[in-house]
């Protein structure tokens, strides 16, 4: 009961709040059902109570706050629920349509009191968010951004976005490092959070860390897989689907689920269901090189040879045919020459015995004309010796007549004919004297006569005056 | 990125060859060039499935920076 002092009522805080607690009690007697965003769930393990903290905005601003209450039972049924329809636990930054009574405690204050959740209204605000993330991506033209990037023949430099302890991380491994081809990876892990509200920022950053690197990698994988179905809501986020979607890389996903693909999912370069299948699709792109590269051995080998066969199958026909021909050319000419040869040989008879009887006839006719010619050469002789032998005789007459004539001169000049006419010749010592100093006195002197000589001496001697 | 266009277009290169030979569009004068040339592509594009030169470390270091 209020206290009088100085004609004042005074209440206790106590009485004020047990007052406020009546007439809220009295007025908010059944419960509503109220929408809300959960800004903060402020979940106690220890007590498995919650305090939610509920607000309402308007264009970004919070225009209404009210603190709740939450039990361990109802927070364990609706979490359960939430789970079943959602795939999401109950969680802060959804809206939630709920069940409540309004509470004024004389300690605590005035909350909420939730009793329940619909599950279903949740549901439609997330596959709302989940639209308008794609229909903000779409007007932006980035929700195909990343597909435009070209995936490398060979995706071989992995960075990894996920958790090195995950089942999925372990699957990935497993299938990309075992691989029976020999086929080599290089994958450096990016570790992050994977689901629930803080794995947005937390892939974010590394997405951010990665595009540092970028020129090391060919691919960004990210990868998730064990955790069950839960807190994949985040894949929806606007925000994080568009660095996937904006990552200068191909960004690869397996996140492994069960529930619709997330908005994450649907932008990545590629979406595999689960890690195990990303690491197939990488094989699998390997294999599209190293198929070709292997089978080139084989068809090269096996076009050369065959190349090889058809070239010398191709030479030995044509070999085979240039023989032939040859063969009919050389007998066509060796019958031509033997054809030839026969009509020389009867030609040559023929001329032979032609030219042959040419000769005789030739022979014949030399002899005819020789033994004419000998017969006027003879006649001409003879009548030449005729006409010599009667020049001759004339020549030989005349000669005579000279003869005779020089004859008879000769003999009117012999000594004794010039004797007979009385010259006589001196001689000293046997020598006829021709001049006057050839003799001197004394010498004797013999004067032959015709008739005798005349032995004198020499008395003097008187040389005749020139 | 020199990396990935030497192994692509060595692999573009065999593609070819081996077209150009199933095709029967090389002559036997040329055969034996382009036999030894997809053996050297053959060689590069095996090394590049079962290698990598990426270090770890080196990438740490630029993160860093």
């Amino acid at each position: 009961m209020p206290e009088l002092i100085q004609d004042k009522q005074i209440f206790s805080l106590l009485e004020v709040t047990r007052s406020i607690q009546k007439t809220l009690s009295d007025r908010y007697a059944s419960s509503y059902w109220i929408k809300a965003e959960m800004n903060k769930l402020n979940y106690y393990s220890h007590s498995g109570h919650c305090y939610p903290e509920l607000v309402e905005k308007v264009n970004g601003k919070v225009v209404a706050q009210m603190r709740c209450t939450l039990w361990a039972d109802d927070y364990k049924r609706v979490n359960a629920q939430f789970l079943k329809v959602l795939k999401e636990p109950l969680k802060e930054g959804i809206k939630i349509f709920f069940q409540a009574k309004v509470k004024f405690d004389p300690s605590y204050g005035l909350s909420l009191h939730i009793m329940d959740i619909d599950p279903s209204f949740t549901l439609g605000d997330l596959e709302k968010e989940k639209q308008e993330t794609i229909d903000k991506l779409k007007k932006e033209n980035l929700y195909d951004r990343n597909k435009k990037n070209i995936l490398p023949l060979l995706p071989q430099r992995i960075a990894i976005i996920s958790v090195e302890t995950s089942k999925g991380y372990a699957d990935f491994m497993e299938v990309i490092e075992k691989n029976p081809w020999g086929y080599k990876f290089f994958h450096m892990l990016f570790p992050a959070i994977l689901q629930g509200e803080n794995a947005i920022e937390s892939i974010n950053y590394q997405l951010s860390r990665i595009e540092k690197v970028k020129h090391h990698f060919d691919v960004v994988a990210i990868i998730r897989g064990g955790g069950g179905d839960v807190g994949l809501s985040c894949y929806n986020n606007y925000a994080l689907a568009k660095n996937i979607s904006i990552f200068p890389l191909p960004v690869l996903t397996g996140i492994g689920h069960a529930t619709n693909e997330t908005v994450s999912e649907m932008v990545s370069f590629q979406n595999s269901i689960t890690p195990t299948k990303l690491a197939e699709f990488l094989l699998q792109r390997f294999h599209a090189f190293a198929n070709p590269v292997n089978d080139a051995t084989t068809t090269i080998v096996r076009e050369s040879r065959n190349l090889l066969i058809a070239v010398n199958s191709v030479l030995q026909s044509e070999a085979k045919l240039f023989r032939s021909i040859t063969g009919n050319l050389i007998l066509k000419n060796n019958n031509t020459i033997n054809a030839l040869r026969s009509n020389m040989i009867q030609t040559a008879r023929f001329t032979f015995k032609h030219e042959n009887e040419v000769l005789l006839n030739l022979r014949q006719l030399v002899r005819k004309d020789v033994s004419l010619l000998v017969l006027n050469n003879q006649r001409e002789l003879m009548q030449s010796s005729i006409t010599i032998q009667k020049d001759v005789g004339a020549i030989l007459k005349t000669a005579k007549q000279s003869l005779t004539s020089i004859e008879k001169n000769i003999a009117n000049m012999s000594p004794e004919s010039v004797m007979k006419r009385g010259y006589s010749i001196t001689l000293l010592n046997g020598k006829a004297v021709k001049k006057i100093r050839d003799v001197k006195p004394e010498d004797q002197l013999t004067t032959q006569l015709i008739d005798g000589v005349i032995i004198s001496t020499v008395e003097s001697l008187k040389k005749k005056e020139i | 990125m020199n990396e990935a266009i030497k192994y692509t277009k060595a692999f573009e290169e065999l593609q070819l060859i081996v077209e150009e030979i199933e095709q029967g569009e090389i002559s036997v004068d040329e055969l034996s060039a382009k036999v030894k040339r997809a053996a050297e592509l053959i060689k590069v594009c095996k090394q590049k499935l079962t290698s990598t030169e990426e270090d770890v470390n080196k990438i740490l270091k630029e993160l860093e920076e």
